[in-house]
C-alpha cells in the first residue's frame, strides 16, 4: 500500500520518526512511482528554498514617497496646532527638502485611492453571479439588475478616479517633457498611443453593451496599464534630475520593452 | 554601533522627519517585503500594492517599534499579517464566487522537463498555484514555517497544512516535471 499524502510530505520534509521513516523507506525499495514523486517533491522543496528576492520596480520608492510625503505634511499641519511652530515646521521641511518631489503629493493620493478602487470592482462578483447568490424568494430580474446597476455605478466610479489621477499625472509628465531625448519621447508617445486606442476600443464595445464584463475589465485594465505608464514617466523624471543613470536607463529599457 | 542601536536610531530619525532615514529602512528590506508579497498574492501587480501599503503602514507604526526584535523582524511580521489580511480578505471574496479555483490551468516551463527545475520556471510557476495550496506553499517551502506555524497563519489545521502543500508540490510537479 503507498504511504499516504500527509505521510508522503512528513517524509519530503524529514520530519517523520525512525520507524515511520524505515517503513517508506522499504516502500520506496520495491515503489519506483513513488520513489519518482518523493525525489521530484525534494527537488521542488529545494529549488523553492533557494528562490532569489525580487527586486521591486523603481517607481515603488517614488509612489511610496509622495504617499508618505503627504502624510508627513499632514501630521506636521495637526502638529502645528499643538506644538511650537518650529517644531513642526522642522519635519514638514525635512520632507519637502527632498527635492521636486512635493508637488507630486496629491497624484500619490489619487493613485492609492484609485488601486484600491480598482480591486474592490474587479473582486465584485459579476451580475450573473451575483444572480446566484440573490435569495430566490424575490424577483430574481429585480436583483439582477440592481446588481448590474451596482457594477455599472461601481465602474463609473472607478473611471472617474482614474481620469482624475490620469488628468494630474498627464499635467506633470506635459510639464516636464522637456527632459526627454527625443527618441525617449517618442517611446514614451508611442506606448501612450496604444493604449488611449485600447480604451478608446473598450469605451465603445461598452457603449455598444453596458454590461459586459470582458468591456468593463478591458477599460479598467486599460486605466491601468495607462496609470502604470505615466508613474514610470514620473519616475524616469525623478531619476534622471537625480542624475542616476542606471535607474533611468532601467526604466528607459522597461518602456521599449513593453512598447515592442 | 550595535544593530540594536542602529535600528533605533534609524527609527527615531524617520519619526524626527528624517527622510533619508525612511528611505534607508525601504532599500533595506523593500525587495525581501516585495518578494512575500508577489509569492503570496500569486502577482506581481498586487505585490506591488501590496508593497506600497506594508510600507505606509511601516512608516505609520514606527512608533510602535520597540527593539524588542531587530527591525528587519519587526518589518517582515507586519508585512506577513498584511498579506495575511489579504489573502483571507481575497479568499472569502472568491467563496462567494461558483468555484472555478481549482480549474485545470496551462503551464509550459522553459526547461526541458528532464533537467533540474529552474527558479525562474518554479517562481512563474508558484503564481499559477490555486489559492489556499499557494500560501501554504510559499510560507512552508519557500519561507521555511513548520507545518504548525503554516496552520496558525492560515488559521487551518496542522494536517490541512500538509495536504495543502502536497497539493502544490504535485501540481507543480506535473508542470516542471512530467
Amino acid at each position: 500500500m503507498h504511504p499516504s499524502e500527509n505521510a508522503i510530505t512528513d517524509y519530503v520534509d524529514g520530519t517523520l520518526d525512525t520507524t515511520a521513516t524505515a517503513d517508506i523507506d522499504r516502500h520506496l525499495e520495491s515503489c519506483p512511482s513513488c520513489r519518482r514523486l518523493v525525489d521530484d517533491m525534494r527537488e521542488i522543496k529545494g529549488v523553492a528554498a533557494s528562490l532569489e528576492l525580487r527586486e521591486p520596480p523603481i517607481r515603488s520608492w517614488t509612489r511610496l514617497e509622495r504617499a508618505v510625503t503627504l502624510e508627513a505634511e499632514t501630521r506636521s499641519a495637526q502638529r502645528a496646532q499643538s506644538a511650537p511652530p518650529s517644531v513642526a515646521l522642522h519635519a514638514q521641511r525635512a520632507w519637502r527638502s527632498r527635492g521636486a518631489l512635493g508637488w507630486l503629493a496629491a497624484a500619490a493620493v489619487l493613485l492609492v485611492a484609485t488601486g484600491v478602487g480598482l480591486k474592490l470592482i474587479l473582486s465584485t462578483p459579476p451580475p450573473s453571479t451575483a444572480r446566484t447568490a440573490a435569495p430566490s424568494s424575490t424577483a430574481p430580474n429585480a436583483s439582477a439588475n440592481a446588481a448590474a446597476q451596482s457594477v455599472e455605478a461601481e465602474l463609473r466610479q472607478a473611471e472617474d478616479h482614474y481620469e482624475k489621477a490620469i488628468k494630474g499625472l498627464e499635467q506633470i509628465a506635459s510639464a516636464e517633457q522637456n527632459v526627454f531625448d527625443p527618441k525617449t519621447a517618442a517611446t514614451l508617445q508611442k506606448n501612450l498611443a496604444v493604449i488611449d486606442q485600447a480604451i478608446s476600443e473598450s469605451r465603445a464595445a461598452l457603449r455598444a453593451e453596458p454590461t459586459s464584463e470582458p468591456a468593463q475589465q478591458s477599460l479598467l485594465e486599460s486605466f491601468k496599464a495607462k496609470m502604470a505608464l505615466l508613474q514610470d514617466t514620473v519616475s524616469l523624471i525623478n531619476e534622471m534630475r537625480k542624475g542616476n543613470d542606471a535607474g533611468a536607463a532601467q526604466i528607459v529599457s522597461g518602456l521599449k520593452q513593453k512598447g515592442d | 554601533m550595535t544593530a540594536e542601536v542602529a535600528d533605533a536610531d534609524i527609527v527615531a530619525r524617520t519619526q524626527a522627519g528624517d527622510a533619508d532615514a525612511f528611505e534607508t529602512i525601504y532599500r533595506r528590506h523593500a525587495a525581501r517585503i516585495y518578494t512575500l508579497a508577489c509569492r503570496m498574492a500569486g502577482s506581481a501587480d498586487d505585490g506591488e500594492d501590496l508593497l506600497q501599503e506594508i510600507f505606509l503602514q511601516v512608516y505609520r507604526k514606527l512608533g510602535s517599534f520597540k527593539g524588542d526584535a531587530a527591525l528587519g523582524t519587526w518589518v517582515y511580521r507586519l508585512a506577513l499579517n498584511h498579506c495575511l489580511d489579504y489573502v483571507r480578505s481575497r479568499r472569502a471574496k472568491m467563496n462567494k464566487l461558483t468555484e472555478t479555483l481549482d480549474a485545470e490551468t496551462s503551464f509550459e516551463p522553459q526547461a526541458p522537463r528532464d533537467t533540474p527545475i529552474a527558479r525562474l520556471d518554479l517562481e512563474r510557476a508558484i503564481e499559477r498555484l490555486p489559492d489556499g495550496c499557494r500560501e501554504a506553499f510559499v510560507l512552508h517551502d519557500v519561507e521555511g514555517f513548520d507545518h504548525k506555524e503554516v496552520g496558525q497563519l492560515l488559521d487551518i489545521a496542522e494536517g490541512t497544512s500538509k495536504s495543502q502543500v502536497f497539493k502544490a508540490r504535485a501540481k507543480l510537479r506535473g508542470w516542471l516535471k512530467k
